[in-house]
């Protein structure tokens, strides 16, 4: 049998190679440029291009933790890859500050972060023995508490039913580095803990049920899967502690964006390989993709795969089947090791240099050109094209919840870009003046529509139909590792919800000039522990909010208002005859390209 | 408490509390800063107030003669719009009290000297007008413009019969015959009381759009609205009276999202200033309307599964289009791109007989720290931060207005405006 399957992916293969045949002929006619250096470059990877790459894939990863220990071992220039995306990461950090869930998730992944690091530092396998129990310990004692809390605070709870499950995370910072490595790596480690682990988690997923109606907006009820996992407790024994990580950074969007989560979850498996030992009587080629699948379920659990990344496993699920169980097991790691490099240098690193370097010949002296919140790719792009020289003027349109324009905006205009920055409702007065519009994307359908970060369609719509009745040329930046196979005619299909408690506007503005809250004072005996507990204090804010001037939010307790409803999709999709132009490293393609180029891509 | 805090925040309530007791010049200075500083910016409440200041400007005007009265109306009229020249219902009701005026002086010209001949004129020239209602005031400028130019005849006149309706309110004045003296007293007294039924319709114009909500929304619609206007929280909360849909509420995020998250959810603040002069009203949640709140950004997502939108606006303009919250016009095209209807509610006093050429003069720009925060201060000095507070919304992506008067096309609203204001005040 498995023969027999071998013979027919070869067979697969051996048409896979003729349609990428007729394909590059096709396209090396189209695009001579990218023909010439594509073969010219593989090649060349000299040391020199290979700082390149680091540099170029560190911004886009942001995640300290899971680079610097894998590319280590390749390469020592990677050493300076943390330092150089730290910057970014405490921007990110600086920038939603206001974000209840991000606040209280954020120290938790610090310590992550540098556990994991310091496992890469001295030899993994090896974790301090006394430390485990310490920490043990420290997280048996931890959580009798919590429970405590939670079933004295939960009943008045109700509507901040989420928070309660992430009255956790607050705690951790106070803990010391170690107990937080521990508690990121509980499940792994401490075995007989797991079965408490789906116990505490089944309290917390049961508490939204009790609430009297379904806040879920019946348009998108399919889209409504299990709610995002607020911490790491009941993650399969077999999920690696860089992938648990690295999960809770893509919850917390702190790796965010479509190739930077790709890039991240391709090293984070690349370290699962690594660590990766056949269990006796199986062959590598089988076993792999079994153990693969298990934080490949864990990382949707955190947040639902985006397109890029669906597309990244699959090529290296295919790359594992692909390896003879004849081959010893170091060296079909070493494969696959050097599969997932190439795969990043390929499908993204040099990719993005490719597209940035044909979007930067569309512009010209004197344009000005609008973006909608903050893709990598036309940063890099418009980067690019102001080291050449010239000279022009960026509008940036951003949009709530996540803001990723500001940090566009910081960037460009420290780089001495001209820079205008406005949000969504602003989108007719940014395009009066437009000469082209550059946006990112998320993915492109195989209908040719772009599916991107929620607003683009306003965008690209606004630029068709301006006023003027002279049209704006959209532009898509957008590799070729984002292109699906799926198809959708509008946003409702195909989209990510996201949690809706994002949409509620955080705390008042005293509290970020440091000033002691007025509640702390007026309400003392009601709350006496507030300072330890972020989640706990929820409730209580809401019998004291009659009493406090400045009330939190009028949607502070949404959920337990009848018949209302928040809803925070994450992505829209933009009609095909909106966009003019798809730039890939494949060369300038028309939208109705995309289905050949993914079938072209996917198969090689 | 909220009612000290109340007298001390400037704005609509303070200003005419004060209007009683204060000379007439300084309530003058009064409302042009309140308009200068935004402490009154709404369009209803500068309506209101301006209403309110030129009736006590006309009550204390002690003239005899009908031009001094226009003149005075006129300079005070100018003071005002320059304090705010994008307030725009602060020159429409100008305008209106000025028509009043003339049409009043008018009258009793013609009362003098032809009598009888001005009683045969046909008084209800809009035979749709609801006589219940308080805008049979609008019948008199219309009948009085008539008899002196008639070739700006209305076409409803071709239908209306020429019987006069001895219960008018305003009728007695004109036809008492007297002296000279009693004529200008009674001019005055028309006019304040003219003044006081624009007041009175300021005060209805919601109840009376919301008469036509049955009519245009109908069971398990998925209705869009954008910010909070009380004049659609009203229509829709007549419809939800009778009728079960869906609201997705847009929140119109820097400008006034705290508001729109109030009007959804039912909490106001007690300090809220539009609360002193509309009636505590259940939000539509209350009603079991299923109400959904999206940022502004997924307003193309959702549009797909949108039957109808319907907005409020800041002013409407003569030539049909509107000047409304920031986000209004990516909403209506949106709409119009997937072929759904667009709907304005909007009183008549919104509506101003401007057409615009510049329409980046009617848009104001409001605080860049609602659009970056005080934390990203550092950012301010490098980069251009826009915060639009209007949009100019074309004619042509509305497809419907409702007024107190009814439904319009947008091609229909200049007759609307020649209905309302007088040729020689529309430039004063």
């Amino acid at each position: 049998m498995k023969q027999h399957q071998r013979r027919r992916r070869l067979g697969l293969r051996r048409s896979v190679g003729r349609l990428w045949h007729h394909f590059f002929f096709r396209e090396s006619t189209l695009s001579p440029h990218h023909a010439t250096q594509g073969p010219a470059r593989r090649p060349s990877t000299t040391a020199i291009e290979s700082i390149k790459m680091a540099d170029s894939v560190d911004p886009a990863l942001t995640s300290p933790s899971t680079t610097a220990p894998s590319q280590a071992s390749p390469n020592p220039v990677a050493e300076n890859s943390p330092s150089q995306s730290l910057p970014i990461r405490d921007s990110k950090s600086a920038k939603q500050p206001a974000q209840s869930e991000k606040g209280t998730s954020k120290p938790k992944d610090a310590p992550a972060a540098s556990s994991t690091g310091g496992d890469g530092a001295s030899d993994k396998p090896l974790t301090p023995a006394q430390l485990k129990a310490k920490a043990k310990a420290e997280k048996a004692a931890r959580r009798a508490k919590e429970k405590a809390d939670r079933d004295g605070g939960a009943v008045a709870a109700g509507g901040s039913a989420p928070d309660a499950g992430q009255s956790r995370p607050p705690n951790t910072p106070k803990k010391d580095a170690a107990s937080g490595g521990a508690s990121q790596k509980g499940p792994k480690g401490a075995p007989p803990r797991r079965g408490s682990g789906p116990v505490t988690q089944a309290s917390t997923a049961v508490e939204p049920k009790k609430k009297k109606e379904d806040k879920s907006v019946s348009v998108f009820s399919h889209l409504y899967g299990q709610q995002r996992r607020t911490t790491v407790n009941g993650a399969a024994k077999e999920v690696h502690p860089a992938v648990l990580a690295l999960g809770l950074q893509l919850r917390d969007y702190v790796v965010c964006g479509s190739s930077a989560r790709c890039v991240a979850t391709l090293l984070a498996f690349k370290r699962v390989i690594e660590s990766y030992t056949t269990p006796l009587g199986t062959s590598l080629a089988r076993h792999l993709t079994t153990h693969l699948s298990h934080q490949i379920s864990y990382l949707s659990t955190c947040r639902p795969l985006a397109v890029s990344q669906g597309n990244a496993i699959r090529a290296l699920k295919l790359a594992i089947a692909g390896i003879d169980p004849s081959t010893p097991e170091s060296s079909a790691k070493a494969t696959l090791c050097d599969f997932i490099d190439n795969f990043i240098r390929e499908k993204i690193t040099v990719a993005d240099q490719v597209i940035a370097g044909s979007a930067v010949e569309k512009i010209e002296n004197g344009d000005v050109i609008v973006t909608f919140a903050g893709s990598n790719i036309v940063k890099q792009t418009l980067l690019q094209a102001h080291k050449e020289g010239k000279r022009f003027r960026v509008s940036i349109i951003d949009s709530r919840p996540l803001f990723e324009g500001k940090s566009l905006a910081r960037v460009l205009a420290n780089a001495g870009l001209d820079v205008q920055y406005s949000l969504v409702h602003a989108i007719s007065h940014a395009i009066k003046d437009a000469t082209k519009v550059f946006l990112g994307a998320h993915g492109m359908t195989s209908n040719g529509r772009l599916y991107s970060r929620v607003g683009t369609a306003l965008v690209a719509m606004s630029a068709k139909e301006r006023a003027g009745g002279v049209e704006v040329p959209v532009i898509v930046c957008c590799e070729t590792i984002k292109f699906s196979d799926r198809v959708a005619l509008d946003s409702i299909v195909v989209n990510e919800i996201a949690d809706a408690d994002e949409l509620v506007p955080a705390n008042p503005p005293q509290q970020v000039t440091g000033l002691p809250d007025p509640a702390a004072f007026t309400a003392p005996p009601v709350e006496p522990k507030k300072g330890g507990k972020g989640a706990s204090a929820a409730p209580t804010q809401d019998s004291s909010a009659s009493a406090r001037t400045p009330s939190p939010s009028p949607l502070a307790n949404w959920k337990d208002t009848p018949h209302l409803q928040l809803l925070n999709i994450m992505y829209d999709v933009t009609p095909a005859e909106y966009v003019d132009m798809v730039i890939t490293e494949m060369g300038s393609l028309p939208p109705s390209a995309v289905p050949i180029v993914h079938r072209m891509s996917t198969n090689i | 408490m909220p009612s000290t805090s109340l007298a001390l925040t400037p704005g609509l309530s303070s200003f005419l509390k004060s209007l009683k007791s204060n000379p007439i010049d300084t309530s003058i200075e009064n409302l042009i800063s309140l308009l200068k500083r935004r402490q009154i910016c709404h369009s209803r409440a500068s309506a209101t107030a301006t209403a309110y200041l030129l009736r006590s400007v006309v009550s204390l005007c002690r003239t005899s003669e009908s031009s001094k009265l226009i003149e005075r109306v006129q300079s005070v009229g100018r003071r005002l719009m320059a304090a705010q020249p994008r307030e725009m219902v602060v020159g429409n009701i100008v305008r209106r009290v000025l028509g009043l005026i003339r049409d009043e002086a008018e009258d009793d010209r013609e009362a003098e000297f032809a009598l009888s001949e001005s009683e045969s004129q046909p008084q209800t020239p809009r035979a749709f007008d609801d006589a219940s209602l308080p805008l049979d005031r609008d019948s008199l400028p219309l009948g009085a413009e008539r008899s002196t130019r008639p070739p700006l005849t209305s076409m409803f006149s071709l239908l209306s019969h020429p019987e006069p309706e001895a219960s008018l309110p305003s009728t007695p004045g004109s036809q008492s015959p007297g002296g000279h003296n009693n004529f200008t007293k009674d001019l005055r007294a028309e006019v304040l009381e003219g003044i006081n039924e624009i007041i009175d319709e300021l005060g209805q114009v919601d109840e009376q759009i919301s008469n036509y909500a049955l009519e245009h929304i109908h069971s398990n619609e998925i209705i869009l609205t954008h910010t909070s206007s009380t004049t659609v929280q009203k229509f829709l909360l007549r419809a939800a009276t009778k009728r079960k849909f869906t609201v997705i509420h847009a929140e119109s995020y820097p400008n006034n999202h705290e508001v729109t998250h109030a009007t959804v959810s039912g909490n106001r603040r007690d300090d809220d200033e539009l609360l002193s002069f509309e009636s505590f009203q259940k939000p539509l949640i209350a009603h079991g309307i299923t109400v959904i709140l999206i940022p502004d950004s997924a307003v193309f997502a959702l549009m797909s599964r949108v039957n109808k939108v319907i907005l409020g606006t800041h002013s409407v303009l003569a030539n049909g289009g509107l000047v409304a919250a920031a986000g209004t016009r990516v909403i209506a095209r949106a709409a119009k791109v997937h072929q759904t209807p667009v709907v304005v509610v909007s009183g008549v006093y919104k509506l101003s007989p401007v057409y615009p050429f510049d329409f980046d003069s009617l848009i104001e720009y409001g605080d860049a720290s609602k659009v970056l925060p005080y934390e990203d201060g550092d950012l301010v000095e490098q980069i251009d931060v826009q915060n639009p507070l209007y949009d100019y919304v074309p004619a042509e992506l509305v497809d419907l207005y409702i007024t107190n008067l009814g439904g319009h096309a947008p091609s229909y609203l200049y007759r609307i405006v020649s209905d309302h204001y007088r040729k020689e005040d529309i430039s004063f």
